[in-house]
């Protein structure tokens, strides 16, 4: 039986807001003392620079910080260390993708497709560079149910994109899509893969060898870890080809104003100081996260979702935009009439935290023809009675609203 | 819907507003009274046709959509307002802000202080509280309109 009280217990910052009801966990997450001790140890006793200093103060932070390149490609299960490329968070990863794969692997007149579900992070740094390079995105729509669609998906397939890029969860929905299925009939259609693992990485520990995807991104604060740090993965004969998206510092081998030989990966993808703290902080997550059995808290997670369904589905006007089944704890709805910030607004008077608009997935509204939805997100902290008191706040919500 | 004639409906329940609106909000012993008043204020305001809701009248910065529309009677010196929102709670207090500087001279309005205005009423949690309700971006625009011409 996974033991909420305990786990919740080692985040000082429900000791600091008793009063509150975090539900905004697709957005950020809150961080164990494990973290934050971490990171603020670090700077206190253990900061420099990494791989350049002639000290031993810089060795020790270089051995440091590469232990946590080790952690996590351990935790992802990667086949080499170099493959796990720290960035500032997925959607850096998506941004030096797409930038660092045009012109070497994509070229004028190649389709690339995405799906309907995607935020702007899995959208907007493709169209950025693929409307430069005449690179043409197709899209999977979805079905009725709001799954993705996947014979839809086998028949845009058959126009043999070059890539593939689609997101493990939906950051509105919640919704679980079939990465390992997708993956699979990707690869067969000779498609790059690339998955943003945002949301899906705090489901599920990411399995790279399982999963046999080219590219997998995530951010580390939705990873109960530090903001401004991430992960690109990528297997080491595709990170060869990227591009690097930014220069300077470590990344280079030679530099003359004639030509600039690179270093190896990983350094040659991550230019400039990279985010000591940040990797510290996020590896120190990986570790403590990794005395909790998963399942455990999959179904503690599901039982909290499984509770708001019911409850919220007693109440008169809320229109509920998420499937129950196949989802990782996020609910998207509505009240019928009303607008999404009007909801928030009120839930957050009553110290509900949660999120209302478009959730940077404009498309997917526009595919819903919605002009926004209340996000709650659940995560393994949360307790029942966090949900009693999310689905009282909605009633009275309701109840304003409709006055 | 001729643009006058909104002009000078929007300035009756403004006026309306300031007169009946502002001592309740101010004596509002809870946040939820405070709610239903804001909530029936959007209601007593004309909408904006959805042909006059032009791109140039957003007020960037709202997860809802918000409309300002600004007529500057110079012969008097009087500046008037017209807005709408997608959302009732931000239309509501938008209708608090509006009503505060209606019909107000080009000095009067570059003096304005919104915020004190908004202590006074208890409502001053509201303007700080997010960037994200379009409140703030709001209140900007409205004095940038004491110098527009």
């Amino acid at each position: 039986m996974f033991d909420v009280s305990s786990f919740r217990r080692q985040f000082a910052f429900f000791h600091h807001h008793p009063d509150w009801v975090y539900l905004d966990n697709a957005a950020t997450m809150q961080k164990p003392d494990a973290v934050t001790e971490a990171v603020s140890r670090f700077y206190q006793q253990d900061n420099s620079n990494v791989h350049r200093g002639a000290h031993q103060l810089s060795q020790q932070a270089t051995a440091q910080f590469e232990q946590a390149r080790q952690t996590i490609a351990h935790y992802i299960k990667a086949q080499y260390v170099h493959e796990v490329i720290f960035t500032s968070g997925a959607t850096a990863g998506l941004n030096q993708l797409a930038f660092g794969l045009m012109h070497t692997v994509l070229k004028p007149g190649d389709r690339i497709l995405l799906t309907q579900l995607e935020h702007h992070a899995n959208i907007v740094p493709w169209q950025l560079h693929c409307q430069r390079y005449g690179v043409i995105i197709d899209v999977v729509p979805l079905t009725a149910d709001r799954q993705l669609d996947l014979n839809a998906y086998q028949q845009l397939l058959a126009l043999k994109p070059k890539l593939v890029s689609f997101s493990h969860i939906s950051n509105v929905l919640g919704h679980i899509q079939p990465v390992q299925q997708m993956v699979a009939l990707a690869k067969a259609a000779g498609a790059i893969t690339v998955v943003d693992g945002a949301q899906g990485v705090v489901y599920q520990q990411p399995d790279m060898r399982q999963l046999d995807c080219d590219f997998y991104v995530f951010s580390g604060h939705k990873l109960y870890g530090p903001t401004g740090v991430g992960v690109l993965y990528g297997k080491t004969q595709w990170l060869e080809q990227l591009t690097p998206l930014c220069g300077g510092g470590e990344m280079i081998d030679s530099v003359s104003f004639v030509n600039t030989t690179f270093n190896n990966l990983p350094f040659r993808l991550e230019a400039g100081t990279p985010n000591i703290a940040g990797v510290i902080g996020l590896a120190a997550a990986i570790n403590w996260l990794q005395q909790y059995n998963n399942k455990l808290i999959i179904e503690h997670k599901s039982l909290l979702l499984n509770a708001f369904f019911q409850g919220a589905r007693q109440i008169k006007g809320v229109a509920i935009l998420s499937m129950p089944v196949h989802n990782a704890g996020i609910v998207a709805l509505n009240v019928d009439g009303e607008h999404p910030s009007d909801v928030a607004d009120i839930l957050n008077q009553q110290q509900v935290a949660v999120r209302a608009g478009q959730h940077c997935a404009m498309p997917l509204f526009d595919y819903l023809a919605l002009n926004g939805a209340v996000r709650v997100a659940f995560a393994a902290y949360n307790t029942l009675d966090d949900v009693n008191q999310c689905l009282l706040a909605l009633e009275q919500a309701v109840e304003i609203l409709t006055a | 819907m001729n643009l006058e004639q909104l002009l000078a409906d929007t300035d009756i329940a403004l006026q309306a507003i300031q007169q009946q609106a502002l001592p309740d909000i101010k004596q509002a012993k809870d946040w939820q009274t405070k709610y239903r008043i804001l909530m029936q204020l959007g209601k007593q305001l004309p909408p904006l046709p959805e042909k006059m809701k032009q791109q140039e009248l957003l007020v960037k910065g709202c997860e809802s959509r918000a409309w300002l529309l600004h007529y500057h009677d110079k012969k008097r010196d009087k500046h008037f307002f017209v807005l709408d929102s997608d959302a009732r709670i931000v239309k509501g207090l938008m209708a608090i802000m509006l009503c505060l500087v209606n019909g107000m001279n080009s000095s009067e309005l570059a003096k304005f202080n919104l915020s004190q205005q908004f202590d006074e009423l208890n409502l001053k949690p509201y303007l700080s509280q997010s960037r994200g309700n379009g409140l703030t971006a709001m209140a900007a625009h409205i004095k940038a309109c004491s110098s527009a011409t």
